[in-house]
């Protein structure tokens, strides 16, 4: 069935088992990473052209990265890498031991943008947890409002953090050769967006002055104005609460998110035109880029947006209500579907913290997950978070990361492993703006200044750097489109007069209560797991996109996502001396992830959760 | 009885950091000073980009903008109080950006705030800081006892400087974008 690696076997019923006669069932190697290093050293010592070159910290991505390479400058080639979170996130540590009600509110906070999405996780946890089933108004306002905030994120990401490594000013700095070329080469979008050549787009697209930055900063307003009507404020909304939203909705309240909503409408269609222009550009100028940040599709998500008839909070049924999302949970691997059930998704993770500043805990309290699937000691329901901070070494432990697998695989997350799954699985219930192909998504985008128009998000050949940022261009018509279909739903609702929001719900003060949260950030793979002991949270553990993509390498050593990405990217950086290299392949290559991490870190709570110490150490000049 | 400005006191920093939220602490007390017609009081956390988004979008702008922040600096005792005025001057481009990609992902900084409003525009030509030392990073809900001492002259101060402008009792430091980031 869909595990390889984990000692998890089905039977004809397609009941899980763990595999019989292993006697240590999820022993795991652990190589010396010493060995890597010391061949790197001897390689340095030998050639004037090998360099370190490290970024930290990273810029134009949320939070505290850093990122470690060695690089051949004459063959350019990168030879090593180590993706560092350089801050420790507390959020598991605080939630310990507080009322469940609470941890929305706190997990919100995990976050200054996403700030939604771990509310909404939280609240689902707790909902499975303590069976509570949201009204159907409160689910579909609840998928609208993160619509809405993935129309925040996803522009800005596209435009501000990364937009401006492909723009006029750094390309003429890094590879002058493109520009003329980018002159002579016609848009072929110019009836959405109107710019008649490639080099006009990469002007705009300039930080700070560019038409289409400044564009994407007045976008992430009319989103959050939309977001806001429903949420109450942004990026921390006030209404998500388990068991729905608490705050009460009427046509007027809809009729002031379509009139945001509707502008996303051409703004859809003239950013997928834009992305698709500039990298089809790159992409056809030199072949050699569709190396950069290459890896195999493996890749994970959630799903997320939940049908109103079909979402019921359970465990017993997550595969059942998963699979009817908007967009299909499930695990990719090398580009093929592995499953779309989400009890699989869940109990293929794992968290691993040997090259983590982390101690490893004892115990595997959860030997099975509620409906007997078997769950290793290093599954979230089963992981405690024990900080340890310590030396930073390559040889050994170097990130506030953990390293999250699936089936004991790293895997990549991001809005576009959404866009990909639904694509791919082709599951997703029908809807009025959507189809699936199986090999593309089509999103019918309604009219609005510009006629309507069919766009077609078609999977690629490569999984790259660039397809990373064009899937994301995509996911800002799709997300307008499922927030589109749930308005009509809520319209709907409410002309039935069901308008009731939330379903009241007590903490029981008694047992232990298990629950996880799946719910895709605008980055991505989501999930809180939850355990609820005598009415207060005794574990609380949050997996996000960044913790994935951002991970060190795994115990036996294989690369986090960013660091084989990134090893994989060929430099095609023009520089006549070694000390002009800016190393834009690696950080066009990083910022496709759209790095969070402040999600993935946060802040050292040294032995109280009351003194809160920033334990950052970012330089990594002379570490070995 | 109006003023004849149109003034914005806005208090800007993070939540629960002991003496470095002496802003949004403060807050219910400064919206509960009877104030003239034309003074808005106001939280500014909500982000740069939204600040500046809220500003531009007014259709009378304000003529004095206040902030009241505590931001941690060298050679000051706790509780000591500066009041700064804003010179305008930017950075470098880099830096705007560092300050728009910071503010954009989430980023509560004055600093921020104040270069980014500076590239957009947005000010009016009295922009003043009224900045409490705070001392080292702590977490909680309280201030200490130096800035507890200080919290009627942080009020007074703030009400003198939103009302009248510089406050000749005051020494009053320039505060310019191309050295903030130095």
């Amino acid at each position: 069935m869909c595990f390889k690696n984990l000692p998890i076997d089905f039977d004809e019923n397609g009941n899980a088992f763990l595999k019989e006669g292993l006697a240590n069932p999820y022993e795991h190697k652990v190589v010396d990473l010493g060995i890597e290093q010391d061949k790197l050293k001897g390689l340095m010592e030998r050639n004037g052209f090998i360099r370190s070159v490290d970024y930290d910290p990273v810029t134009r991505v949320a939070g505290a990265l850093a990122f470690h390479s060695v690089v051949d400058l004459k063959e350019k080639k990168v030879l090593s890498t180590n993706s560092m979170a350089t801050l420790f996130r507390g959020y598991e540590v605080i939630l310990k031991g507080r009322d469940p009600r609470d941890a929305a509110y706190i997990s919100s906070r995990a976050c200054g943008v996403c700030g939604g999405v771990h509310a909404t996780c939280s609240a689902l946890a707790i909902e499975m947890a303590i069976g509570i089933k949201p009204p159907p108004l409160g689910i579909v306002m609840r998928n609208i409002l993160l619509a809405l905030e993935y129309l925040y994120d996803h522009p800005l990401h596209l435009f501000l953090l990364a937009g401006p490594d492909y723009s006029e000013e750094i390309v003429r700095e890094t590879n002058p050769e493109l520009i003329e070329l980018a002159a002579n080469t016609p848009a072929k979008n110019k009836a959405v967006h109107g710019y008649e050549n490639v080099l006009d787009i990469m002007k705009d697209l300039n930080p700070l002055k560019g038409k289409l930055y400044l564009e994407a900063l007045s976008m992430t307003r009319v989103a959050r104005e939309a977001y806001v009507f429903i949420g109450g404020k942004y990026p921390h909304p006030q209404s998500v609460v388990p068991g729905g939203l608490s705050v009460n909705v009427t046509m007027s309240t809809l009729n002031e998110v379509y009139s945001r909503l509707v502008k996303f409408f051409d703004y859809s269609q003239k950013v997928t035109g834009i992305w698709d222009d500039v990298f089809d550009f790159f992409l056809e100028s030199n072949p050699e880029y569709a190396k950069c940040g290459i890896r195999p599709a493996n890749m994970i998500d959630t799903g997320v947006w939940d049908r109103p008839d079909a979402y019921d909070a359970t465990f017993k049924n997550c595969n059942e209500w998963g699979n009817a999302r908007w967009s299909t949970p499930g695990v990719l691997i090398n580009g093929e579907v592995v499953t779309t059930n989400l009890r699989e998704v869940n109990g293929g993770l794992e968290e691993f913290v040997e090259h983590s500043y982390y101690e490893k805990w004892d115990g595997h309290q959860f030997k099975t997950d509620p409906l007997g699937m078997p769950l290793s000691p290093n599954h979230p329901w089963n992981k405690e978070t024990i900080p340890k901070p310590g030396k930073q070494s390559w040889r050994d432990r170097y990130s506030w990361d953990t390293c999250p697998t699936w089936d004991r695989m790293p895997m990549e997350a991001g809005a576009y492993s959404r866009i990909y799954l639904t694509a791919k699985a082709n599951k997703a219930p029908e809807s009025k703006f959507l189809e699936n192909t199986g090999h593309s998504m089509k999103i019918h985008v309604p009219k609005h200044q510009l006629p309507e128009r069919t766009l077609e998000w078609k999977i690629p050949e490569h999984w790259n750097t660039f397809e990373r940022n064009r899937a994301r261009a995509y996911c800002i018509p799709y997300s307008a489109m499922v927030a589109m279909d749930n308005w009509l739903l809520a319209q709907k609702l409410i002309m039935n007069g069901e308008t009731k929001m939330s379903t009241p719900f007590e903490i029981p003060k008694k047992g232990t209560h298990i629950g996880f949260g799946a719910w895709g950030a605008g980055r991505g793979f989501l999930t809180h797991h939850l355990i609820i002991k005598e009415g207060v949270i005794d574990n609380y553990q949050i997996v996000t996109p960044s913790t994935l993509n951002a991970a060190p390498r795994t115990p036996w050593g294989v690369a986090g996502p960013y660091e084989e990405a990134v090893l994989n990217t060929p430099i095609l950086e023009k520089y006549d001396k070694p000390e002009d290299y800016k190393g834009i392949d690696i950080l066009r290559t990083i910022r496709s992830f759209d790095p969070c991490m402040p999600c993935t870190t946060h802040i050292m709570a040294k032995e109280s959760d009351h003194i809160i110490t920033r334990e950052v150490t970012t330089c990594a000049c002379g570490i070995e | 009885m109006g003023l004849n400005k149109k003034v914005l006191i806005g208090t800007v920093g993070y939540q629960l950091l002991g003496n470095h939220s002496v802003g949004p602490n403060l807050l219910p007390q400064l919206q509960s000073i009877h104030w003239p017609e034309g003074v808005v009081v106001d939280e500014m956390n909500w982000g740069p980009i939204a600040v500046i988004q809220y500003l531009e979008s007014l259709e009378t702008p304000f003529d004095r903008v206040v902030f009241l922040v505590a931001i941690e600096r060298a050679q000051r005792d706790i509780g000591e109080i500066s009041l700064y005025q804003w010179m305008g001057g930017l950075p470098d481009d880099k830096q705007i950006q560092a300050c728009v990609g910071d503010a954009a992902t989430g980023v509560i900084s004055v600093e921020n705030l104040l270069v980014i409003g500076e590239h957009f525009k947005v000010w009016p030509k009295e922009v003043y800081l009224i900045d409490v030392e705070p001392g080292m990073e702590i977490a909680g809900e309280q201030f200490t006892k130096a800035v507890i001492a200080q919290v009627p002259k942080i009020l007074e101060l703030t009400r003198q400087v939103a009302l009248n402008g510089i406050v000749e009792t005051i020494n009053v430091k320039e505060l310019r974008g191309d050295r903030l980031f130095n």
